[in-house]
């Protein structure tokens, strides 16, 4: 069986990809907010949140960064990734709930490692929500195989 | 009524450095994880990325100091040096490298590790916030 996932050599600096779009419900938020610990009230008090300049609870900053990682996944065949080596990130707008994201992403570097086997691929992400604003955006840094002799 | 204490933008100490309590990362938080996300682990008992960056902030809360009055949380870029696997005991370490006051509020970057049990870095980076200055009494 050959192997469906993309290697090193097979990833094209300017290839785009768009997600499926994904709404984020009240339930993500909670259950993140336990996941993490993280309960601060701009995720945790409905009542707190109406007077506030955002009018209502907004998704983790995090949480939509993690679930734009899920996305990825969804946009393209899977990379050969061996790590994730790193990220420059920006939080551009809330995160509310029943905001329906999705991201778009494109392959804006390759760099071969002194190690002959795998190289590091940058993808530039924007994440988008129903109206089109972007809410984060930024670029990750993925190890990838390169394809087996 | 007392209002809980929060930590200002005049409170936070430029170079001061704060250690969280720590905790083991189980097979149960990268189940829940990766349900929540599909940001799956690469392989079994891996643990992806993201999720100790994520337990951090949790951690974060459980500091003898009030919380950082967060306006908001600009950006930050991250560093995964080593794996992290399931059954790993994290803590992390922060420290501020940069307070920059402005009209509305004033910026902090703060430098934050990822500690594992044996004491070795495993993740690093860099977060910037809009912390809130002390309203005026």
């Amino acid at each position: 069986m050959t192997d469906p996932r993309r290697f090193f050599d097979d990833i094209q600096v300017g290839e785009e990809y768009e997600s499926p779009g994904r709404t984020v419900t009240e339930t993500d938020i909670v259950i993140f907010a336990g996941l993490s610990g993280d309960y601060n009230i701009l995720h945790t008090d409905a009542e707190f949140m109406k007077s506030s300049l955002f009018g209502e609870r907004i998704a983790h900053g995090l949480l939509g960064l993690a679930i734009q990682a899920g996305l990825f996944t969804r946009a393209t065949q899977p990379y050969a990734t061996l790590a994730f080596v790193g990220l420059r990130w920006k939080f551009k707008g809330p995160i509310k709930i029943g905001d329906t994201i999705r991201v778009r992403a494109k392959v804006t570097a390759k760099k071969e490692t002194s190690k002959g086997d795998r190289g590091v691929v940058t993808v530039e992400r924007t994440v988008l929500n129903q109206r089109d604003e972007v809410v984060q955006e930024g670029e990750t840094d993925l190890m990838v195989e390169r394809r087996p002799a | 009524m007392v209002q809980p204490a929060k930590f200002y933008f005049e409170d936070v100490a430029l170079h001061g450095v704060l250690e969280t309590p720590a905790m083991t990362i189980t097979e149960a938080h990268v189940t829940l994880y990766a349900g929540l996300t599909r940001d799956e682990p690469l392989e079994p008992g891996a643990v992806p990325e993201i999720l100790p960056l994520c337990l951090t902030t949790g951690l974060g809360w459980r500091v003898p100091q009030p919380p950082l009055a967060v306006l908001a949380f600009m950006g930050f870029e991250w560093h995964a040096l080593s794996p992290v696997r399931v059954g790993d005991t994290i803590f992390s370490r922060s420290k501020t490298v940069t307070k920059r006051s402005m009209k509305d509020g004033g910026v902090v970057i703060e430098e934050r590790e990822v500690i594992n049990q044996r004491g070795e870095t495993v993740h690093k980076g860099k977060f910037t916030f809009l912390v809130a200055k002390r309203p005026a009494a």
